[in-house]
């Protein structure tokens, strides 16, 4: 077998190169999530008895920018954070699913009437099958 | 280096059991993708195996999926699943309410169990351990929305792929034995159970506390157990550290975590959980129509009235990869039903139309994951559909429909998996 001692490694960063054997591609790379996913954190000794894991991490998705959705972040998030809303499929109609929330669950303690609606006219303006984006 | 005769090798591979041939579990071999998936799914059924969540990290477990955050729902990748025993740290993880435990003084902590009890009594995790009699079973815990993402037309609710499921060695007390301590006293109808799960929510309605309640005359009662050693480790706590149920066949909304309370009740648990929750159609298959549901055709039971409908998983191949025209190609998976014991899967490689058996695994109970093994040699290149469809004893075999409740739960149609073959020459 020959050696090619001579091709530099570095052709590989200027995209891939066309190799030796028709067919064979080479040197392809793609930029990789790095430090997305972080080492496991030593544990913190407890006080003899009791069993600690630390708190919780929090992975809150993004909303969609449109009017209603600080009220949809303040309000919504006292029992589950917003990702509750993007994890679900597009909904054609969300008034049944904001009126479980109200009165089910209890939400019409903490949430006014006028910012319920408000809330339901953003999820109908950017988590329809026709509006959702992303 | 000794030659091996290559035909005789690949006889060998194609047995199984071979540990050379065998993928490690802990391996992700799906590739990377250079394009995320998308954020979500809908209107249409979600076409992967898994849901369409992020990979992140949480205390005590690998990256595992996360479908929520607060509250924390977090689904099992698929590859997990090459083992009859799901790892701790890759398993699933389920909660109602975001108030949870972060620590728990066991010097502080106590099971208390009241109500309708001759001597109500409370006992600490290590009475728990030293007093009774530790059992252990092998059983698979399933959320009862498993795989909701599948349904058409789509249901709200965790929108969970194939891997809110788990399969564990579970160690700990006898239901009975508790019971039988504190002495039932005559009157009782259900037995309730409350962990340390709270919400924001008002104390009366279903976002304050989470109970769960089962009949005292149903025969699940006997092979419940309370239990504070997983997989022979305590419990990691996102699973119900120091003690859990495990109520083998049923779905998991009845296996609280981080029992506290065991009541006895004179009157049947009209909390919300029970009331309104997790409840399916009153038919053959739990299944029905939004028609009927919108004319309030639909009378309901609680899930706790079935037990878990028979099921069949491909874990291997995931079609991340192409298959070798020529070469032989492990099809492997898993097989449970909350019935009894898996006694026939079956593999299709043309979509359906043919089945043939695979080889079992070992036998690990009733209650168990069942692995299954078939060695397939594609001879001609191309796209193939590959089907598994597992029988348990009592003659349940899996439908390809699916079915359609309003909670989306008892999904259990025949899963496929779409290969490509490559020619070797």
């Amino acid at each position: 077998m020959k050696k090619r001692w001579l091709i530099p490694v570095g052709l590989g960063l200027l995209g891939f190169v066309l190799a030796e054997v028709p067919g064979v591609v080479e040197g392809n790379y793609a930029q990789g999530p790095l430090g997305l996913i972080l080492q496991p954190a030593p544990a913190k000794p407890g006080e003899g008895t009791v069993y600690r894991v630390g708190a919780y991490p929090l992975y809150t998705s993004e909303l969609a920018d449109g009017e209603g959705k600080e009220l949809v972040m303040s309000y919504c998030a006292i029992c589950h954070s917003v990702t509750y809303i993007t994890m679900q499929p597009p909904l054609a109609d969300w008034k049944p699913t904001v009126t479980k929330m109200l009165k089910t669950y209890g939400g019409e303690k903490f949430i006014p009437p006028d910012v319920a609606e408000k809330i339901l006219a953003y999820l109908q303006a950017h988590y329809t099958p026709e509006t959702r984006k992303e | 280096m000794k030659q091996v005769d290559r035909r005789r090798l690949l006889k060998l591979l194609g047995a199984g059991g071979l540990a050379l041939a065998a993928r490690p579990a802990l391996a992700q071999t799906a590739a990377q993708a250079e394009e995320a998936l998308p954020s979500f799914t809908g209107p249409k059924a979600n076409p992967y195996w898994n849901g369409v969540h992020p990979y992140t990290v949480y205390p005590q477990k690998l990256p595992l999926l996360r479908m929520t955050d607060r509250p924390i729902q977090l689904e099992t990748p698929r590859h997990y699943f090459r083992t009859v025993f799901t790892p701790n740290e890759a398993f699933y993880v389920r909660y109602h309410l975001d108030e949870i435990p972060n620590e728990i003084d066991l010097s502080k902590w106590r099971l208390k169990l009241e109500g309708n009890f001759e001597r109500p009594v409370e006992l600490s995790l290590e009475e728990l351990i030293r007093r009774f009699k530790p059992v252990s079973i092998a059983a698979v815990n399933q959320c009862s929305g498993n795989s909701r993402s599948r349904f058409q037309p789509r249901v709200t609710g965790g929108q969970w792929g194939n891997g809110a499921m788990g399969n564990a060695l579970w160690t700990g007390v006898r239901l009975k034995d508790l019971l039988d301590y504190a002495g039932v006293k005559p009157g009782t109808v259900q037995i309730q159970f409350e962990g340390l799960e709270r919400g924001k929510g008002p104390e009366n309605l279903g976002s304050g506390r989470f109970l769960k309640s089962l009949d005292l005359n149903d025969p699940v009662i006997g092979e419940t157990i309370l239990a504070y050693l997983m997989n022979g480790e305590p419990l990691p706590m996102l699973n119900g550290f120091p003690l859990r149920l495990v109520v083998p066949g049923k779905f998991a909304t009845y296996w609280l975590k981080h029992v506290t309370w065991i009541r006895a009740l004179t009157e049947e648990d009209k909390n919300f959980w029970m009331a309104s929750a997790y409840r399916i159609p009153d038919t053959p298959n739990g299944s029905t129509t939004p028609e009927d549901v919108a004319a309030g055709r639909v009378k309901t039971v609680p899930i706790g009235k079935v037990n878990m409908p028979v099921r069949s998983f491909i874990i291997d191949p995931d079609g991340s990869y192409p298959l070798i025209a020529g070469l032989p190609a492990k099809i492997r998976g898993i097989a449970f039903s909350g019935y009894g014991r898996v006694v026939r899967v079956e593999v299709s490689t043309d979509g359906g139309q043919t089945w043939r058996r695979a080889t079992l695994g070992a036998d690990y109970g009733p209650y168990s994951f069942r692995t299954y093994e078939f060695t397939w040699r594609p001879e001609r290149p191309g796209t193939y559909v590959l089907a598994v469809r597992a029988t348990d004893e009592k003659g349940n075999v899996q439908p390809d429909s699916g079915v359609w409740n309003p909670g989306g739960y008892l999904w259990n149609k025949i899963e496929r998996q779409e290969v490509v073959v490559l020619a070797a020459k």
